[in-house]
């Protein structure tokens, strides 16, 4: 059943080629088994890691090994006993602290999300104007982070940042400062390697966007007295909003769980919900409080998901 | 319904839009080569050439999206050379349409004048007006995507006259109509531009259409204006081999002059098997290479001899095409020229030429154009 309506839409059929009853059979499986693996694989590697988190959220801690205690118990009556409880929740929900990481999470990934749309819709835009091989050549220094391992690159900028790295030298050297400044475990240092890891993320669904504008559309505007500036505002924008919710997307979401960048780069009070279930599961090997905590980011996060397509399909009505 | 004309505010009696020795190069590329055209107020001129000969760059240079390399162009006597395009009096019809994909038809319709400021109240009212004129009542909220071809083509129309710009440019604007809606916008356009008194210039490579609309034709070849005129001018009396070959159906000889007198001349050409006599003179050099066009309908064909001394050749019929308002004849000559022949259909009945039948064809002396090679 997986997908068969998008097979229909997606794949007109030569009717005259597969008149046979067999042959037309085939193909049906052929179309629908090309949706349905890379689904059914999707299925198997999303559906049931969740399902055992999801498990692991509503049962007890225990010393042992592994950390829970089962959920499903044949008991000695041989009746099939189900010990669930929700105190783990209650428990993330009431905690001060963890309401606090999830606040900040959501903060920081809305700040970093701003950022790289201010800084990759200029540079989208740019590459997209550029013409022939320029345009390659840019687009591939884009990608050639991707290159490098991320970890590395966190590295790097470790390297940067120090107290005796380039930056507070170049800074010294300029005579900006006397006696080098702290930039690695501030925030500052988190925001700067949110915004470079997640900016090509945001450079490319705003690039295919902007690139498939046709331009006549900004001439038209030009003509009947629309200076550039407002033209971009009435014509481009608008007309690219598709590229930058999906580039939006792309960055918010994962950027609310990144762990690397704010453990690596930010201070003891930079409190991140990827910092804190990592915590919870491998410092305090509490596995019901962590998945508890996995499970409300992923509520929130499909809440965002969905109002931002609630929102993106009203501005489509609206035109 | 009130649409003013448009009001001219100086240079009343000059042309209404001068290019002035206009020349527009991309790298080594000229693709305008020392334009200069005089166009009148409330004229249709039509710019009509074959694809990259420059029509749409002059067309383009004009609404201000390209700078001309040399040369000026003022419209109502001002310079606009410099002007962008968000500040001419001159308004566009794209090809595409270039109709906002996001915003409504009225709100298409809306947009230049919500550029200069005008209310949203006195807009709608202007919109609607436009709508009227253009058939579209009713679908204002209709979206460019939900239209048909016809429907997107007026409201590029109404977008592009709401303004009441003192120039409308249209870029091909009948080329994505099917044949039936494109005679009868046809017509429409040429009502609409009579009624407001807006000088049109349009671009097209049909010259069907350029001799439908235009009060004047300029035909363009590779970035140069080989013949500016009327209609009949260009399809009677072109000025070139080329402009002859490219308006209508023509039979091309090339030949020599061999008499050249004040009041008639003679070619000889080669594979015709007679001399093609003109009742005027050309008074070009004696010897002089010329070529002649001749109209197909120009062409009577008898199955007897005609009375006429001059000008008659004798050939068999080797095609034949009914296109039931005429028919098209292939003639076979001596010489081994073909000869196009073309016959209206008079009469429902009319007497059938069969194929390898023989024939006489005759013309009259008026008819032959003579053109330089």
């Amino acid at each position: 059943m997986l997908g068969c309506g998008f097979a229909d839409r997606g794949f007109p059929v030569n009717h005259r080629a597969f008149s046979g009853r067999w042959p037309r059979l085939r193909a049906e499986l052929g179309r629908r088994s090309v949706i349905g693996l890379p689904f059914g694989w999707l299925l198997l590697f999303f559906a049931v890691p969740f399902l055992i988190v999801l498990k692991i959220s509503v049962s007890n801690a225990v010393l042992a090994m592994p950390p829970v205690a089962p959920v499903l118990i044949w008991g000695h009556d041989r009746i099939l006993q189900i010990h669930v409880q929700f105190s783990n929740y209650a428990f993330v929900l009431a905690d001060r602290l963890y309401v606090a990481a999830f606040i900040n999470s959501l903060r920081v990934a809305a700040v970093t999300t701003l950022l790289t749309l201010l800084i990759g819709y200029p540079m989208a835009y740019g590459i997209s104007r550029t013409p022939g091989v320029w345009r390659n050549v840019l687009f591939m220094f884009v990608a050639l982070p991707f290159f490098t391992s991320f970890l590395l690159r966190v590295y790097a900028w470790i390297g940067l940042l120090g107290r005796s790295g380039p930056v507070n030298g170049l800074l010294l050297h300029l005579g900006l400062i006397h006696e080098p400044i702290q930039l690695l475990q501030t925030d500052f240092a988190v925001y700067l390697g949110m915004v470079y890891s997640y900016l090509p993320f945001m450079v490319l669904p705003l690039y295919a966007s902007i690139e498939k504008l046709d331009l006549t559309l900004l001439e038209a505007a030009a003509d009947l007295g629309c200076r550039p500036t407002r033209a971009f505002f009435a014509i481009t924008l608008p007309l690219t909003r598709e590229g930058i919710f999906a580039g939006c997307l792309l960055v918010f979401i994962p950027a609310v769980g990144e762990y690397v960048i704010p453990a690596l780069m930010g201070g003891p009070d930079t409190l991140m919900i990827g910092r804190v279930v990592w915590d919870e599961f491998f410092a305090n090997r509490d596995w019901p409080v962590a998945s508890a905590l996995a499970i409300v980011l992923l509520v929130i996060l499909s809440g965002f998901v969905f109002l931002l397509q609630k929102v993106q399909a009203q501005a489509e009505e609206a035109g | 319904m009130t649409v003013n004309p448009v009001q001219s505010n100086g240079g009343a009696s000059g042309p209404y839009v001068r290019i002035d020795g206009v020349t527009k190069r991309f790298g080594d590329f000229e693709a305008v080569s020392h334009v200069s055209l005089d166009i009148a107020q409330g004229e249709i001129f039509c710019l009509l050439g074959g694809s990259g000969c420059g029509k749409t760059t002059l067309l383009r240079i004009l609404a201000g999206f390209e700078t001309p390399s040399a040369g000026s162009i003022f419209i109502d006597g001002v310079d606009v050379t410099a002007v962008p395009p968000y500040e001419r009096p001159v308004n566009m019809m794209f090809q595409s349409y270039a109709l906002f994909p996001h915003m409504t038809v009225a709100q298409n319709v809306a947009f230049g004048l919500r550029q200069d400021g005008v209310s949203k109240a006195a807009a709608a009212e202007r919109v609607n007006e436009m709508l009227a004129m253009v058939q579209l009542e009713g679908y204002e909220g209709r979206k460019p995507h939900q239209l048909s071809g016809g429907q997107r083509q007026r409201v590029a129309l109404a977008r592009a006259l709401v303004k009441r710009p003192k120039l409308l440019l249209l870029d091909e604007p009948l080329g994505a109509l099917d044949k039936k809606l494109r005679e009868r916008t046809q017509f429409e356009l040429v009502k609409l531009q009579e009624r407001l008194g807006v000088t049109f210039v349009i671009v097209t490579h049909d010259q069907e259409e350029a001799m439908t609309l235009a009060s004047r034709i300029g035909v363009m070849r590779s970035g140069e204006i080989l013949q500016v005129g009327s209609p009949t001018d260009i399809y009677e009396f072109p000025n070139s081999r080329y402009v002859a070959d490219f308006i209508g159906s023509v039979n091309l000889f090339d030949g020599q002059l061999v008499v050249d007198e004040p009041d008639h001349c003679r070619i000889a050409c080669a594979g015709l098997g007679v001399d093609i006599f003109v009742d005027h003179g050309v008074s070009a050099a004696p010897g002089a290479k010329v070529s002649v066009a001749l109209r197909p309908e120009k062409i009577r064909l008898a199955r007897e001899r005609p009375e006429q001394r001059e000008n008659v050749v004798m050939g068999s019929v080797s095609g034949i095409a009914y296109l039931g308002d005429s028919t098209r004849f292939l003639v076979l000559l001596e010489g081994g020229t073909q000869l196009q022949v073309t016959r209206p259909n008079f009469d429902r009945h009319d007497e059938h030429l069969e194929d390898n039948e023989v024939v006489w064809a005759c013309w009259d002396a008026g008819s032959p154009i003579v053109v330089s090679r």
